[in-house]
């Protein structure tokens, strides 16, 4: 336990090692003065800049200098924002958490509807069910989840004006920031209209949470039906119908534990293509996230905000899966550290 | 014809026929098939066949509707563009443009990684180990993330986003690679070839790749659904590909300017990346099973 | 495009049937409006398109800082009719001009409050002390103000209005005397202008004691009908009514801009009702809008110009005759139907037709491309000629679409062999590169701030223009800037007239810019929403814009 524990932790800390590396390197690569990259303070005058200097002690050599940059890091000093002239450490943690809601809820969404579905065309594999459901998952899969956003925006919002297209909410309803998720914070504020304020959210967050979750519900299906096909011709199954349970008793006594097991960390996986689809969906859906703010960083040539977003974003990402690998690990002892499901 | 065969002469199909005799079996698959062939001629000979310039303008027809409207005409069979161009052409060119740049992007990736999963398959110990686990973990960043970096170094532009694309597939090949070397490596056949004295790259090139093909094909053509999917993402949001080129997702995020007035600028270039991608992933799968079922029989 | 839709339509209905509703509950949760409409009566949406560099006018000549600020948090000395175009009393309740035309005595209004905010409270109405702060600090370069926030005045300099201004003094607590050298026909015009604001002196005291005078421009106060709330850069702008407003108008509870950059997705949220109120609508969108129940278009003529101008410090652009070939190079009809698809008038001079100073047989250049060629020829630019071609990244109302225009052009030049290329940055890098001069020409324009034609003349071509950063063509001709200071000496219409005529002589055979086209302006918002009109002379005004029921 504690050797699988540390040894993830090993991993986790050299991955983000060599991520901040880069994203220290990054203020050196990208175009213009590193130190302006680094703190995002343009056209300094002198004494700012020998200010920065020292602050980023630009005067001695690269160790030194990624030493100080790791320091700032972890006080949350993340320099400012070039098209903005904010601190970069507050505008990523008002966007990433919006980002995050918004993976949750397509991520929930993709399980609820994928595992019956996936269940349901295995219980019945090779029959008309079966394939409806399959091709079903081969489409919704290779359609383009921008272009489907652009669909969905057409024919919600164009043509039948049931739906908002843009935003996490009404802009007339003044939420106060605090965790960054609309909802929690909806919850916890005190404004009038709570009921109408959560009814808006909840509108405005349909579209963007189908977009991003018709991919990984389809993958989710796939993986569920294999698992299933899989584990319903293994031998205690047989066993157990040849003691007389029946087809229900089966799927639920045996049939549901062993089939997930195996295929949670595929499905956890999934969450990398989650976060990328929803940063493209941000931008179609004006969502306020970080995949939004991290392309308009790119418009306008932003290098601070996408040094520190690349730096946030990527450890993010990175230590999710570290964990979810960990977890399914502890879990699912018996599980070969090689093993790879297929779809 | 009357030939007559005294004895019951077996026929023994390759590994390769077998699989297609399978995949054969399946119309889904077949379809998909079609279409990708129907998608690679296009993409070869279609500059041949298409009617006008791809990003020749012509400001006396703007806007103009696909042949089947009312107000279409047949000399624009899809219509045109906001500035008059014609958007068969435009789309015959995009399909050039963005699948023959996928297939090259895989081409490229599939190289690269499988030489390094090899090494990383062949080798073993701490430093192998390190690898492996970096590999696994910077494999979970988002291909945009990647290519926002690389165009924030470099620029906008299709090659730079091309890199970017390459980076992110190459991941999957390694890992590929390295799981099958790593589990070919304790097989028979080749501890018998490494007692003949074979070296390692005799043995990976003559015992394991030779094995390894139908796992690459699989793998390339899940590979090119993703890289048709990002190239015409990132050419969408405006980091790849830049207008005029008729890539794609440059051409969607020119129709979502006129999305209302001229829907068929959204639905033209969206339902040809969407075929594209379904006759890659219908090949990919009716292949994967066909694998499947003849390992199992 | 039914596939999507049946597509996802599919795995709900099998939910459906396994009973597994309880997680999508929430998602279908919505489709009834009622609860929200009380909130959305009260307060108004306005999509604008893109962020305010600045709250604070005198800063910046962009329509969209003055949109977000002028009439909004702000008020003038003067202000114009949006109807007559007649300048009338603002926070000058009158104002007297003396015999000679050198002196202007303004009376002020009396108990206007300033915005009281959880910044700023204000202990005193507004008075001459802050007239005086406001002028001075874009007139005189030792004010402790002028340098705050590396501020540029813009608009004041490309008019040369500090170096006019001989004083302004305070005669009693409500009454102003500004003394100029000479008279200036336009001076109360520029008084009116969107920039020529009037702010707190007592809170840039306050911020200059606890040593952040630079918040005076992002965190504004001021005596206009809406306070500012909160800003998101390119998000949204919130304000909210300003209780004790002098004009006792009674607008909208709440007023938001919602930040939209690209025009279709403005439209769209029109459409969803997202927006109460669109800037900008697209010239290709005017139909759906007009053939929409549910929205309304306001149109009027504009007085702006769309122009591409050379960069006339950069060899071969220094030469009249490579300019002219360039201009008869193009066919400006083309660029009017696909650019404004036919919303807009050809430019001749630069003044549109809603000008007084309008020349009706003004010379023009012709479509000539083969003449265009010999030209060029004849003053060695080869075939095959490469130059970039600037083309601003944001949609105006004088020029919707530069990218699109850029794209023609473009392809006009190639053939007469001129290999153009399109050049773009963000906006605010653009203009920065603009002025400091990196192009050989640009497609851009200019929206008029008063109805004065000196506003069209003065800041596009000028030499002072140069140094302010509106002058795009970088030319400088003592001949033109004596006509155009001879017009202003002048009170007579018709001589005036007559003056500008000489200047659009002299324009017409130097060819600094080419005149393109004079846009019509839009504004598209929903039928409930009352009140909004356009304003010819300058930003958009929200006071008195209310939701009907």
């Amino acid at each position: 336990m504690i050797r699988y524990a540390l040894r993830y932790l090993n991993l986790m800390v050299l991955t983000l090692l060599v991520l901040s590396v880069v994203s220290f390197a990054l203020a050196y690569w990208f175009p213009g003065d590193p130190l302006t990259n680094l703190s995002g303070i343009q056209e300094a005058t002198p004494q700012t800049e020998r200010f920065l200097a020292e602050k980023y002690a630009t005067e001695h050599n690269l160790f030194v200098q990624y030493w100080h940059y790791m320091q700032l890091v972890f006080s949350g000093d993340w320099g400012v924002s070039f098209s903005s002239g904010l601190p970069l450490y507050d505008e990523i943690t008002l966007a990433l958490p919006a980002t995050l809601e918004l993976c949750a809820y397509a991520f929930l969404l993709s399980l609820i509807v994928g595992i019956p579905l996936g269940f349901i065309a295995g219980l019945k594999h090779y029959t008309g069910t079966d394939y409806t459901v399959l091709s079903l998952s081969v489409f919704s899969y290779s359609i383009p989840a921008f272009w489907l956003a652009l669909i969905l925006i057409l024919i919600f919002c164009l043509q039948l004006g049931w739906l908002p297209l843009s935003g996490r909410i009404n802009l007339l309803f003044d939420v106060p920031h605090q965790t960054g998720f609309i909802v929690i914070d909806i919850l916890l504020s005190d404004i009038q209209n709570k009921s109408a304020a959560l009814n808006d959210a909840f509108r405005h967050l349909v579209l963007p949470t189908i977009s991003i979750a018709l991919i990984n519900t389809a993958i989710t299906v796939r993986l569920a039906r294999r698992s299933i096909i899989d584990v319903m011709s293994k031998g205690y199954i047989i066993a157990a119908r040849s003691r007389g349970l029946t087809n229900n008793q089966i799927l639920w006594k045996h049939g549901v534990r062993n089939t997930l097991l195996p295929i949670l960390p595929l499905i956890a996986a999934q969450i990398t293509t989650l976060i990328t689809n929803a940063m493209v969906i941000e931008t179609i859906f004006s969502w306020p996230g970080i995949g939004n703010w991290l392309i308009q960083a790119i418009y306008q040539r932003d290098y601070p905000a996408i040094r520190a977003g690349m730096l946030a974003v990527s450890s993010f990402v990175v230590i999710l899966t570290v964990s979810i690998e960990l977890i399914t690990r502890l879990l699912d002892p018996t599980r070969d550290k090689n093993e790879r499901g297929t779809i | 014809m009357a030939r007559f065969n005294l004895y019951d002469e077996e026929f023994f199909p390759s590994p390769w026929q077998h699989t297609w005799r399978t995949f054969k079996q399946s119309h889904i698959a077949m379809t998909g098939l079609i279409l990708l062939i129907f998608f690679s001629l296009t993409a070869v000979i279609g500059p041949f066949l298409a009617p006008y310039d791809p990003v020749e303008q012509n400001t006396n027809s703007l806007l103009v509707p696909p042949a089947w409207f009312d107000s279409g005409t047949i000399a624009h069979l899809f219509g045109t563009d906001a500035v008059g161009r014609d958007m068969l052409s435009r789309v015959i060119y995009g399909c050039q443009v963005t699948f023959g740049i996928s297939i090259l992007l895989v081409i490229i990736a599939m190289i690269v990684g499988v030489s390094l999963g090899a090494v990383a398959g062949m080798t073993k110990g701490v430093r192998s180990s390190i690898l492996n686990h970096l590999l696994d973990s910077l494999m979970a960043i988002p291909t945009l993330l990647i290519a926002i970096v690389i165009v924030a170094m470099l620029g906008t532009g299709l090659v730079n986003s091309m890199w970017a694309i390459t980076l992110a597939l190459i991941p999957q090949f390694v890992h590929g690679t390295r799981d099958f070397v790593r589990d070919e490596m304790k097989k028979e056949y080749v501890l018998a070839a490494r007692l003949d004295g074979a070296g390692k790259s005799f043995l990976f090139f003559q015992s394991i790749l030779p094995n390894m093909i139908e796992l690459l094909v699989v793998q390339a053509t899940f590979a090119l659904s993703t890289a048709l999917l990002d190239i015409t993402a990132l050419g969408f949001l405006g980091l790849g590909a830049q207008p005029p080129l008729p890539e794609l997702g440059v051409m969607l995020s020119a129709g979502l300017e006129v999305a209302y007035i001229a829907p068929w600028n959204l639905a033209i270039p969206g339902i040809c990346i969407f075929l594209m991608v379904l006759a890659v992933n219908l090949v990919g799968d009716g292949l994967r099973s066909a694998v499947r079922k003849r390992m199992s029989s | 495009m039914n596939n999507p839709f049946y597509l996802l339509n599919y795995p709900l209905e099998r939910l459906r049937q396994h009973a597994v509703i309880a997680g999508l509950a929430l998602f279908t949760l919505g489709c009834g409006n009622q609860h929200t409409t009380d909130i959305n009566q009260a307060g108004v949406i306005y999509c604008s398109e893109g962020s305010p560099l600045h709250f604070n006018p005198q800063l910046d000549t962009s329509g969209t800082t003055s949109d977000a600020t002028s009439h909004q948090i702000y008020d003038r000395l003067l202000d114009y009719d949006v109807e007559s175009g007649r300048i009338v009393p603002g926070l000058a309740s009158s104002w007297l001009i003396s015999e000679d035309g050198l002196t202007y005595t303004f009376q002020l209004r009396k108990q206007v409050s300033f915005h009281s905010t959880d910044y700023f409270s204000p202990s005193r109405y507004f008075n001459a002390d802050d007239v005086l702060f406001s002028i001075n600090r874009w007139r005189l370069e030792d004010h402790p103000y002028h340098q705050v926030s590396d501020a540029q005045y813009p608009y004041f300099m490309s008019l040369g209005l500090p170096e006019s201004i001989k004083s302004v003094e305070k005669i009693n607590g409500y009454r102003v005397e500004i003394t100029l050298y000479q008279p200036d026909s336009s001076f109360l015009a520029n008084l009116a202008t969107d920039f020529a604001v009037m702010l707190s002196e007592e809170y840039a005291n306050m911020l200059m004691q606890s040593g952040t005078p630079e918040l005076l421009d992002s965190q504004p106060i001021g005596t206009g009908p809406f306070v500012f709330q909160e800003f998101r850069k390119d998000r949204f702008i919130r304000y909210k009514r300003h209780g004790e407003y002098w004009k006792g108008i009674d607008s909208a509870e709440h007023l938001i801009f919602d930040i939209t950059p690209s025009s279709s997705l403005r439209l769209a949220k029109l459409m969803t009702g997202e927006c109460d109120a669109i800037a900008l609508p697209a010239q290709s969108e005017l139909e759906i809008i007009r053939q929409r129940p549910d929205m309304q278009l306001e149109e009027k003529p504009g007085l702006n110009i769309g122009f591409w101008a050379f960069n006339t410090l950069k060899p071969p652009f220094d030469n009249p005759a490579v300019r002219r070939a360039l201009a008869m190079a193009i066919d400006k009809n083309t660029l009017l139907e696909a650019v404004y698809f036919g919303s807009a008038s050809r430019a001749k001079t630069l003044v549109p037709a809603a000008s007084w100073a309008y020349q009706v047989d003004a010379q023009d250049t012709a479509y000539n491309p083969v003449l265009a060629r010999n030209l060029l020829d004849a003053h060695g630019v080869e075939p095959g000629f490469e130059m970039n071609l600037w083309a601003m990244p944001v949609e105006r109302a004088y020029n919707p679409n530069a990218t699109k225009m850029a794209e023609l052009i473009q392809q006009y030049l190639s053939e007469i062999d001129v290999q153009a290329n399109i050049v773009s940055y963000d906006w605010t890098s653009f203009r920065q590169r603009l002025a400091e001069g990196h192009h050989d020409s640009v497609l851009i324009g200019w929206s008029a701030d008063n109805g004065d034609p000196d506003n069209f003349y003065r800041p596009l071509l000028t030499c002072a223009a140069i140094e302010s950063g509106t002058n795009r063509a970088m030319w400088c001709s003592p001949e033109y800037d004596d006509i155009i200071n001879q017009a202003l000496k002048v009170t007579d219409i018709e001589t005036r007239k007559a003056i500008y005529a000489q200047a659009n002589q002299l324009l017409s055979e130097q060819l600094p810019l080419v005149p393109i086209a004079h846009a019509l302006r839009y504004q598209a918002h929903r039928s409930e929403l009352n009140g909004l009109v356009i304003n010819p002379f300058g930003a958009t005004r929200f006071a008195g814009v209310r939701k009907m029921q």
